[in-house]
């Protein structure tokens, strides 16, 4: 009987052995590995994102709603920037943190630059947006949980370098898997320099100085040259990779904007050819006609009494403009004009004009006649304002950005103000940063907005 | 039970058998109240002397008596009966159960029986027959107030077996899970959900058990008694004995059970009607002056529903023989209602059990149809179950318990923009269902409600295709969710008696089932047509070896057991979905997508290898004392950390055995404490990436959003009880408390961090969330003559809980969030708070007097949604299960009820939002209807205090601004309710045919029943429409918002129990 318990007690150790099989526990599901350029194109697909917003576009009253009013009457509510650092930033992070990346994807030095120069790029799209942001403790992962508020000055001046040392890195040879430069490092090079330069020119009202600096640093540097070097996100006519419009508007039936009254009486007047990709003409009487913007009672709602947008904008497969030469052009202009660098303002400013129509339109047919409107053609003695308005025509659907210069400039001046509200100068933080990452919430509004996490708070280039 | 039935058919030996003088024959059949079963092996006996007998195995007894003899009927667990004879010769008898038996044997963990008495901890059982009482479509939701400290939360009946979430002892887990392990005749199976929190409610895998060969339920509450589960059993075990046959006596039972029941759609959310679709009160027309229905515009907020000839959206079809005619705008109050169908339940259930000397066998076969009250919606299932026993010789018995389990259903979809969950949220009152009901018309075109508004040149629709909301009908009918099931689980043991103390046994048991899921979206709806299929197969096996050993030594009794058991699990699944659309009409298959679809294969493997032993002491049969200690290695902790023990320790003392006060019959206080450890999913330790979208041919992985942890320990939970159980008045009233602590600790939670570190989660070690409470059942037999008889159960538990830690960094757990309208909300849980906040947009207010504060234009303002409004936990839960017995007639009925908790209710605010709740056509204090314009004194009435100003402000505004752009979109405080309720779940008249008719009949034992299943809320305080103990979020462990609750379902019908 003895023998029989040893044997019992034995045979019940070696069923609790603590040694498994190696393989049991790793995850046969998802690859342990990543390339740095898969990462770097994973973060790419964030990138239209950026724009296609129709929050942007009410900021920059692009587009006004035709049911369900609502989120253009300017409601006091927290828009989140989780996912632009859960998406595009951790992983760019990953590969610039990485020891171990492969030279088979092109240099290293090249994979590491360009995850800089769009870590810099999503960056400066996220401070614009709300302000001070977490940003040298973000993406840390477990060893930071509670990232500090950066103020958005310490941001610039990091990014300015970031973007410089990025473009300084960048050696011979290209990378692969690249979505939006097919690989051309020279074209990273610029997208670098211009992002800095746009940058520069945002620092017009707070810091002249510096941002004068910044801006010359950035054009000796090289900056964009043509519409070829656009920073474009093409999208594909397949469903996995579509254009946020189509599906709202095609997919999910959604007729819900139309051109805001403000676009349409800036662009019909003077016959912009860019109209006709921006809007469809109304399908009562063909003609343009906008929508005012934020009405709550629209009576009748008859999405074909008004411009709805353009079947070019939400078409499958339309690209998304994110940093183009007009930019480019149009900040050359202004910088001019404003005794950063010399030139001819006005011929910018046409230039700006032209490059606009070709990338919108495809052609430059048209363009004398248009710029030989009273309206359009440059007004020295109100050069700022004629740069800003064609600007903020040309920006057309990436109301984020149209905002910010809007904000930095004031113009255009004839935004309207729905129920006697005006437009926001910023975006409220995710409201689960509240809980989450409590003490540096509370100090970050406090420092900056006397405690009050409000959409009316003012960004520190915005002063 | 098992062990009684044994025990029973020994006694069926014993012809006890005498003779006397001046005598009488006297026969009869003796059955069980509940459900009219017979009842084998009951001792009649003659009172004063030891002359008796036995029933057989068809309950029927006949003895000589004198003509005034007193018969004692008596069985174990029975309540005894004294019956005289008074010269008749046919005596029968309807035994009650005796509620809370006093040597009553319990089967606890690993199938172990014990004496209910020598138990240091708290343990219920629920009887077989109140699983049968009305046929729940979901077995575990008949669970439902039965047990003190168990809470079944579930979803409403036409959701066909939807899910039904069962919680002990409060919420033990940050992550609200930690439902019990069910274990079914010592086989752990799984209860696994394929539901979301919207879409179709496949409901958790628990509902593939018979409830017709249930035999007893005994819940074990806390990981004190389930220590010997392990892991899996630290939220508490429920307990499943099945049916079996009986050894000892060549004999077979037949018996059949059937019940129909119809099945009705009933508490409708109040709506108006008195004005209908549109956005202003004046009709838009068509060009040649026609007015028309605001097709485009899923809200109420029209023209008033006057009778006004319109053109209506069918009359844009012009395949529709209405083309082009007016009809009056008028209301249609049912057109929701209209909708329903009347469903119904059939289920039959047959069983064949029986034995000879050393076999023992048990074969039921059931059949369950049910169609719901959405139409095309059906849930058929079948179970086939098979228990066999084999003693091969005196030391060897063989036993086995196989199970089959097939579910074919067809499930509407549930939540706020699925299936017609749209009905009171977007919706439009002059909708005429009855209209909508041909939903096809003969070219095969579909006919819609919701569509682009008409040219204003031509004064034509031309594309008919639907805007927002597909036709109700279509949705039924065209957009279909089915899945199959497939499921064995069983075992097969063999018990080996090496000495007459001690027992070896091993078992292997099996769990398996191939879940299949397939879904569709029609052509000529909302959105492109698609189609999705899954299957998921899951094998779970445990390989379990015990020796059991049992001695008494003088006034000592030995318990001892140890075991080994080997827990392995492989799930797998493949899922596809097209995408892009489809290619041909009709053809719904992955082949038939127009881009390249999205596909997953998933495999998991996970093993837990435990080794355990348990021993008990008791004294004079009044003290007992046990200890038991486990070791689990699970594969899925990093492997410095994958082995851990945990010990339990319990002990009880029968008072009563040595005080003398004649009141109390029986009187036991208990005390334990125990440990449980646990692990966590596989694969969570290492790092791992993401396969993103393909771009052309450029590939993507992405770092996932919840970070892993290679340094993550095993958790504890630490379960204090003490109770007390008490019974006075030989029985007739029982009294058991029992106070409990859980204090789990180290939990692993995914815990939400900042979004900015690059993440949204991370596995983690955290916190501490600690639950006591108190539990009591209180059963009683206030009422009982010679043929009356009421019993009672009242169960209550209250439990309070607290997160005592999260994380240095971190003091919030955000459980959940749901948004709409670009408005959060969320549940948390707090530092130092009771688990589960509700967390959302409030009215600001006036810190001095509370007021609300208004803005320029006297609309509310409201916070930020991080507003606390509390736990959504209720207070006290509990049931109230009655039993009358008159003459041969038996009532059962049972009551459950919750005080306390809250939710969200996204229906009722969207109802007002989209102006079809009735306050929205409210008369106002100028006694004018809300909706007339301002300045002919109408408008909502606000009052509050001017932020600007700081002046007290008494004004009215527009109601479809406040509602809909306001206080129906923003102010979630506005829609929050209390959960609390009071309702009567099932009632069961049923009537035991006496033997003067069997006799006339090929039966045993009839009995017939009504049945009522959710027949009534009796009090609640939630809105009408809106049933608290109904709020599903599928799957969601916690049940904290309402969004497109499907209707309840009230059912009624008859069951026939025949025994051959």
């Amino acid at each position: 009987m003895k023998r029989f318990y040893i044997i019992l007690f034995s045979s019940l150790f070696i069923l609790s052995c603590n040694k498994f099989d190696d393989e049991i526990n790793t995850n046969p599901n998802l690859p342990s590995e990543a390339s740095g350029t898969q990462l770097i194109a994973s973060a790419q697909l964030s990138l239209p994102g950026l724009s296609s917003s129709p929050k942007g576009a009410f900021m920059a009253q692009y587009l006004a709603e035709t049911q369900y009013v609502g989120q253009s009457l300017y409601p006091q509510e927290s828009t989140s920037f989780y996912s632009l650092y859960q998406s595009p930033l951790i992983n760019l992070q990953t590969v610039i943190d990485s020891e171990d990346l492969n030279g088979n994807d092109g240099p290293v030095a090249n994979q590491k630059a360009v995850a800089k120069i769009l870590k810099a790029y999503f960056f400066w799209n996220i401070t614009d947006r709300w302000g001070d942001v977490p940003y040298f403790d973000a993406l840390q992962g477990g060893d930071n949980y509670t990232p500090v508020y950066d103020s958005q000055e310490e941001i610039y001046n990091d990014l300015f370098e970031e973007l410089k040392e990025a473009g300084d890195m960048i050696v011979s040879g290209n990378i692969n898997n690249d979505i939006v430069y097919g690989g051309d490092m020279s074209k990273w090079e610029k997208l670098a320099n211009t992002v800095r330069m746009l940058m520069a020119l945002r620092l017009s009202e707070v810091d002249p100085q510096k941002g004068s600096a910044e801006f010359n640093a950035a054009i000796s540097a090289g900056v964009f040259e043509s519409n070829s070097d656009n920073l474009v996100y093409q999208h594909l006519a397949d469903a996995n990779n579509q254009n946020y419009w189509f599906d709202q508007v095609v997919n999910q039936n959604r007729e819900w904007w139309a051109l805001t009254e403000t676009l349409v009486e800036e662009m019909k007047p003077v016959n912009d050819p860019r109209l006709a990709v921006y809007g469809d003409p109304t399908r009562s009487t063909g003609e343009y006609i906008g929508l005012e913007f934020g009405v709550e009672e629209v009576t009748g709602t008859e999405t074909e009494e008004f411009s709805l947008l353009g079947s070019d904008i939400y078409e499958q497969d339309a690209p998304v403009y994110l940093v183009t030469y007009a930019q480019v052009l149009f900040a050359m202009a202004e910088a001019t004009e404003r005794g950063w660098i010399t030139g001819d303002v006005e011929e910018y400013y046409n230039m700006a004009i032209e490059v606009s129509i070709e990338q919108w339109t495809g052609t430059t047919e048209g363009v004398e006649d248009f710029l030989d409107n009273p309206e359009i053609a440059f007004d020295a003695n109100n050069a700022i304002e004629s740069i800003s308005n064609q600007r903020w025509v040309h920006l057309y659907m990436f109301g984020y950005e149209a905002w910010s210069e809007w904000r930095r400039t004031g113009y255009p001046n004839d935004l309207v103000e729905p129920n006697g509200m005006a437009v926001p100068t910023r975006l409220s933080y995710p409201d689960n940063e509240a809980f989450n990452n409590e003490d540096n919430y509370y100090e970050a509004i406090e420092r900056q907005f006397g405690g009050e996490d409000s959409i009316y708070g003012k960004v520190w280039w915005d002063q | 039970m098992r062990n009684k039935f044994t025990i029973l058919a020994l006694m069926a030996f014993f012809q006890i058998t005498g003779t006397l003088a001046q005598q009488l024959e006297v026969s009869g059949t003796v059955t069980v109240a509940t459900d009219g079963m017979t009842l084998p092996g009951v001792n009649v006996i003659v009172k004063g002397t030891s002359n008796g007998t036995v029933t057989n195995m068809e309950g029927y007894y006949s003895i000589e008596v004198d003509q005034d003899a007193v018969l004692i009927f008596s069985s174990l667990g029975f309540e005894s009966q004294e019956q005289s004879v008074d010269g008749r010769d046919v005596i029968d008898v309807i035994m009650t159960e005796d509620l809370e038996g006093l040597d009553e044997v319990v089967v606890t963990a690993l199938g172990i029986s014990r004496d209910r008495k020598s138990l240091g901890y708290a343990t219920q059982e629920v009887e077989g027959e109140n699983f049968t009482l009305t046929n729940e479509q979901n077995v575990l939701g008949s669970l439902s107030g039965r047990v003190a400290g168990v809470q079944v939360t579930g979803a409403s009946g036409s959701s066909m077996g939807g899910t039904q979430k069962i919680k002990i002892r409060g919420i033990n887990s940050l992550s609200g899970g930690g439902e019990p392990l069910l274990v079914i005749d010592g086989t752990p199976i799984s209860n696994a959900n394929f539901a979301e929190s919207s879409g179709a409610d496949y409901g958790n895998l628990g509902q593939d058990i018979n409830p017709n060969d249930i035999e007893s339920v005994n819940v074990l509450k806390g990981p004190t008694a389930s220590a010997l589960y392990g892991i899996r059993g630290q939220y508490g075990v429920i307990m499943i004995t099945t049916k079996d046959g009986a050894k000892g006596v060549e004999d077979t039972r037949v018996q059949l059970s059937s019940s129909v029941s119809i099945e009705v759609a009933g508490n409708f959310m109040p709506v108006q009607n008195m004005y209908g679709a549109g956005s202003s009160q004046s009709f838009n027309t068509l060009p040649n002056g026609d007015p028309y229905v605001a097709v485009g515009v899923d809200e109420s907020w029209g023209p008033r529903m006057d009778g006004t000839p319109v053109r209506h959206a069918w009359s844009f079809y012009p395949q529709d023989p209405g083309y082009g005619e007016l009809a009056p705008f008028s209301p249609h109050p049912d057109n929701i209602k209209n909708f329903y169908e009347t469903g119904h339940n059939i289920n039959n259930n047959i069983s064949i059990s029986g034995g000879s000397e050393n076999t023992s066998y048990r074969l039921s076969v059931n059949d369950t149809r049910i169609e719901g009250v959405e139409p095309n919606t059906y849930l058929k299932r079948n179970n086939i179950g098979l228990n066999t026993s084999l003693d091969i010789n005196d030391k060897i018995t063989v036993n086995s318990n196989i199970n089959y389990a097939r579910n074919d259903a067809q499930r509407p979809q549930q939540g706020s923009e699925y299936g017609t969950g749209y009905f009171v949220q977007w919706f439009q009152r002059n909708i005429d269902m009855n209209k909508l009901e041909n939903y096809q018309y003969p070219d095969g075109t579909f006919q819609h409600w919701n569509l682009r508004s008409p040219s204003s040149t031509t004064g034509e629709i031309t594309d008919l295709s639907p805007l927002y909301w597909n036709n109700p009908y279509f949705e039924a009918y065209e957009n279909t969710n089915n899945d199959r099931r497939d499921r064995f689980f069983g075992n097969i043991g063999v018990t080996y008696e090496v000495l007459p103390e001690l027992e070896l046994s091993a078992n292997v048991r099996s769990d398996m089932y191939t879940q299949n899921i397939e879904t569709r979206r029609g052509f000529g709806g909302t959105g492109i047509p698609g189609y999705t299929v899954g299957k998921y197969q899951n094998k779970e096996m445990n390989y379990e070896l015990l020796a059991q050993y049992n001695k008494e030594f003088g006034d000592f009794s030995i318990n001892g057991t140890l075991g080994g058991n080997i827990f392995d699990r492989r799930y797998s699944y493949v899922y596809q979905e097209t995408e892009g659309g489809l290619t041909t009409p009709g053809f719904y298959n992955i082949e038939a997508s127009i881009d390249r679809p999205t596909t997953e294969s998933y495999l998991l493997r996970k093993q837990i290898r435990s080794g355990f032993a348990m021993a008990s002491l008791g004294y004079l049969d009044t003290y007992f004392v046990e200890a038991s200690i486990r070791n689990d290695n699970s594969s899925t902790l990093p492997e410095e950390n994958n082995s851990y023990w945990y010990p339990s320790i319990s002990g009880s003392m029968v008072f009563s055995e040595f005080t003398n006060w004649e009141l109390l019959s029986f009187g036991k206080l208990r005390a334990s404490y125990a440990q449980a450890g646990s692990d966590l999913s596989p694969y969570q330790t290492s790092n791992f990436y993401n396969v993103g979208t393909v771009y052309n041919n450029i590939n993507t992985l992405t770092v996932p959003n919840s970070l892993p942890n290679p340094n993550i320990l095993p958790a504890f939970a630490h379960s204090y009880e003490v109770g007390v159980d008490l019974r006075f008045f030989s029985n007739r009233l029982g009294l058991d408390v029992t106070y409990y602590e859980q204090r789990n600790i180290d939990q692993i939670i995914d815990l939400d961090i900042s979004g900015a570190t690059g993440y949204s989660s991370r596995i983690l070690n955290a916190g501490e969330i600690t639950n006591n409470g108190v539990e009591l059942s209180l059963t009683g037999t206030p009422v009982k003559t010679d043929n009356f008889r009421w019993d009672a159960t009242l169960n209550l538990n209250r439990n309070r809980s607290e997160v005592v830690e999260l994380h240095p960094d971190i003091d919030v757990y955000q459980y959940g969030s749901t948004t709409y309208s670009s408005v959060n909300s969320y549940l948390n849980s707090y530092e130092g708070e009771p688990f589960g906040s509700l967390v959302g947009q409030a009215y600001q207010r006036d810190e001095a007097t509370g007021q609300i504060l208004l803005d320029a234009n006297n609309m509310p303002l409201y916070t930020d949604a991080t507003h606390n409004f509390g736990s959504v936990l209720p207070d006290l839960t509990g049931g109230f299960q009655n039993n009358i017995q008159f003459g041969n007639f038996n009532l059962a009925a049972m009551i459950d009820f919750q005080k306390g908790g809250q939710f969200f209710s996204r229906s009722k605010m969207l109802a007002v939002r989209t102006g079809q709740d009735p306050l929205t056509v409210a008369t106002n204090s100028n006694g004018a209807n809300v909706r007339d314009p301002l300045e002919e004194g109408g408008g909502v009435e606000v009052n509050g205090i001017s932020a600007e100003t700081g002046e007290e402000v008494n004004a009215f505004v527009d109601a479809r601004s406040y509602y809909r752009n306001v206080v129906g979109r923003r102010i979630y405080e506005e829609w929050l309710y209390d959960a609390s309720y009071i309702k009567l779940r099932e009632v069961r008249l049923g009537y035991t045919f006496g033997s003067n008719i069997m006799e006339r009949l090929p039966f045993e034992a009839v009995n017939l029943a009504f049945i009522a299943r959710n027949p009534a809320m009796l009090w609640q305080n939630a809105p009408d429409g809106i049933d608290p103990s109904e709020i599903s979020t599928g799957s969601q462990d916690i049940s904290w918002y309402e969004s497109g609750q499907l209707i309840s379902v009230r059912s009624y019908g008859l069951n026939l129990n025949i025994t051959f």
